[in-house]
């Protein structure tokens, strides 16, 4: 025994002095990062999440191209997971370790600027260069906190119905489901033997209440009145299905990677998700063929708004930033690294206009959706908001309370939410 | 004092405490039991006792969130192996939702929880078996005790420092489990495995409620210092023993 000992515990040695080193190297590296040689050039630092190998390249490329294009400021890109992003920016507060740029997902850009992180960038966005009204309204609103801006969009999605077209063929269907109730339909027809009709994820974090707005707007609900008769009627549609099993009851631990998985692999023959996905399909099932159309509606069409926004750090270097801002911002380079990155310009003229997005039968439904998609909040508090949300809709979804129940207790503490508590 | 109200007064907070409690004493009754089984069965010498024992410590080495995206694999009702298992063993005719369901999904992370412990229970517990004298044994054989006596009248007794560290070690490790949770079910569905650590997380870095995210670490916190400050005391009693 005693020997084994002894070998466990060198290995244990082992392992932990390598991760006091590692710890070591990374620290030293980002201190030297942000503070920078005392050149007169100013460095600045971004954050940002994207974590596909081709939107990272897409980055640095443009931090690149920033660099060569002056010699005055030079960025380098950080990245960080959102979780751990959102942690850092959190705790950079308190310890004053924040980058000089973020990249934000646009719910989380008012919490940021009601914590006092961000600078107010309104004047520089009612600047005619950036052509504010050129942008489709959802995203730009994203930004605004107290009436002012805190950042500039930087991209946009949305969500749409994708759908296993041999599956369809199979089934008999020869048309994408448009209503509510032809979704129902067709979903059930489409469930046997250990495939679902329809899946979508319904996670108990912010993705859950992206993937779930669609259907309280499309119902005529709004996230203000949870307890309207239209807003618990998306609840219960949705339990519906699941009670139906066109809709897996795992959903509620499902990322929307997962439910792409599920898509791919055959297990779904309808997904929800967002045009950032197009690639992990094709990729995961290069044989599968598959089409995407407007989410079924109920009363109006809906989907979600989705991306992210630039914003600058207060008191940094907040003119050699937004340098940048407006350098990543104008057309062609917009255009270009949007296009790589599988998003949707937040201009309506650079989306509209776009030619490759056009003629890409599936690019072009997720424009075409731009137009209905909504944003989350814009609200200081959202994340809150959000947890109500999703939390009533697992409730629901998973039969512990009625979607009546569920969608009452979610207005209770949304009410709480807005008195400030 | 106002934040420590606010989330005392959040049913949430109520659920993750009965829910750590809960989670924290199923595991390691489990753990205690399965790990102290085992390490009585290897500590009977037969050949491969000493590799196999070393081949389970494996488990333990795992990191956690490995581990919870394993089990929550090996739990899915479509296709999960557990569910496989009990189907063709014709103990269920349902595949069982073990992570979806609110009853089930407690029981499902403390499955995978007390799989982590059960080596790190048996290898104190084995270290405290080998210390035993053997002479105790000789000795009790020659007055003609049963395998049971010998068990409850010198194993046990000899046993308890080792038994009382590893219970104890065992509730700190297990009160403050994170990453397990965390990534298997996040605390879902709704609240049914929300615990203390994951609900503190959540407020402070998806809600940013820092204030009341602290407050809550703070009383997992306490809660951990008073369970230390017990194990210190009966540490200290058994060495006056000594």
């Amino acid at each position: 025994m005693g020997k084994y000992w002894k070998v466990i515990t060198c290995i244990a040695l082992v392992v932990f002095t390598t991760m006091l080193v590692i710890g070591c190297g990374s620290n030293t590296a980002k201190n030297a990062s942000t503070e920078g040689k005392k050149s007169e050039k100013v460095n600045l630092t971004l954050w940002h999440y994207y974590d596909g190998a081709l939107q990272q390249k897409t980055m640095e490329e443009l931090a690149q191209k920033f660099n060569a294009s002056q010699d005055k400021i030079t960025v380098k890109m950080e990245y960080a997971p959102r979780a751990e992003l959102l942690k850092q920016l959190t705790i950079g507060l308190v310890a004053d370790k924040l980058p000089d740029i973020v990249i934000l997902d646009n719910p989380d850009t008012p919490s940021f600027a009601a914590m006092g992180i961000l600078a107010d960038v309104t004047d520089k966005v009612n600047a005619p260069e950036i052509k504010k009204d050129a942008y489709y309204p959802g995203p730009l609103k994203s930004n605004l906190y107290n009436n002012k801006y805190y950042g500039v969009p930087l991209g946009s999605n949305d969500i749409a119905l994708y759908y296993n077209e041999d599956m369809f063929k199979a089934a008999g269907i020869t048309a994408p489901p448009q209503t509510w109730d032809e979704l129902q339909v067709a979903a059930k027809k489409l469930s046997k033997d250990g495939v679902y009709g329809f899946a979508m994820c319904d996670l108990k974090n912010e993705e859950g209440t992206f993937q779930f707005l669609p259907w309280l707007i499309s119902s005529g609900g709004n996230y203000d009145k949870l307890d309207s008769a239209e807003s618990i009627k998306a609840f219960q549609f949705l339990t519906t299905l699941v009670n139906d099993g066109s809709l897996s009851k795992e959903s509620i631990n499902w990322t929307q990677a997962d439910v792409e998985k599920q898509f791919a692999t055959g297990k779904a023959a309808m997904m929800i998700n967002g045009p950032w996905n197009v690639a992990p399909v094709k990729a995961d099932a290069p044989n599968l063929k598959f089409s995407v159309v407007k989410i079924p509606k109920d009363k109006v069409w809906a989907s979600c708004l989705g991306g992210e926004n630039f914003s600058i750090i207060k008191g940094h270097h907040e003119a050699e930033a937004w340098e940048f801002v407006k350098f990543a911002l104008s057309e062609g380079n917009l255009s270009a690294m949007l296009d790589l990155m599988g998003y949707i310009p937040s201009r309506k003229d650079l989306a509209e206009s776009n030619q490759k997005l056009k003629n890409d039968p599936i690019m072009s439904v997720f424009v075409d959706e731009m137009q209905y998609a909504m944003p989350r909040g814009p609200h200081a508090k959202w994340p809150e908001y959000s947890e109500a949300i999703y939390t009533a809709l697992q409730e629901s979804l998973t039969s512990q309370k009625t979607p009546e129940q569920a969608a009452r207790d979610a207005q209770v503490k949304a009410e709480k939410i807005l008195k400030g508590n | 004092m106002q934040n420590y109200i606010d989330v005392f007064n959040n049913p949430t907070m109520m659920t993750s405490i009965w829910n750590t409690l809960l989670f924290t004493i199923g595991s390691i009754s489990i753990q205690f039991v399965i790990g102290f089984a085992l390490a009585l069965f290897f500590n009977l010498d037969f050949t491969l006792a000493k590799p196999m024992r070393g081949l389970l410590v494996v488990a333990w080495m795992i990191p956690m969130t490995v581990i919870a995206l394993l089990s929550k694999f090996m739990l899915s009702p479509s296709g999960g192996i557990i569910n496989e298992l009990l189907l063709n063993l014709h103990l269920i005719d349902q595949p069982i939702g073990w992570l979806i369901n609110n009853s089930t999904a407690l029981w499902g992370v403390i499955l995978a929880n007390s799989w982590v412990g059960i080596p790190f229970n048996m290898i104190l517990l084995t270290t405290g078996l080998s210390n035993i004298s053997k002479s105790l044994y000789e000795a009790a054989e020659v007055d003609g005790a049963s395998s049971l006596q010998k068990f409850v009248y010198i194993t046990l007794p000899q046993l308890r420092p080792a038994i009382l560290s590893v219970v104890i070690l065992g509730f700190i490790y297990t009160f403050k489990v994170f990453d397990l949770v965390f990534v298997a079910t996040g605390g879902g569905p709704v609240n049914a495995t929300e615990l203390m650590s994951t609900f503190a997380y959540k407020l402070s870095f998806a809600q940013f409620l820092f204030s009341k995210g602290a407050t809550v670490a703070n009383v997992l916190f306490i809660i951990l210092f008073i369970v230390s400050l017990g194990y210190l005391k009966l540490i200290r009693k058994d060495e006056v023993i000594h």
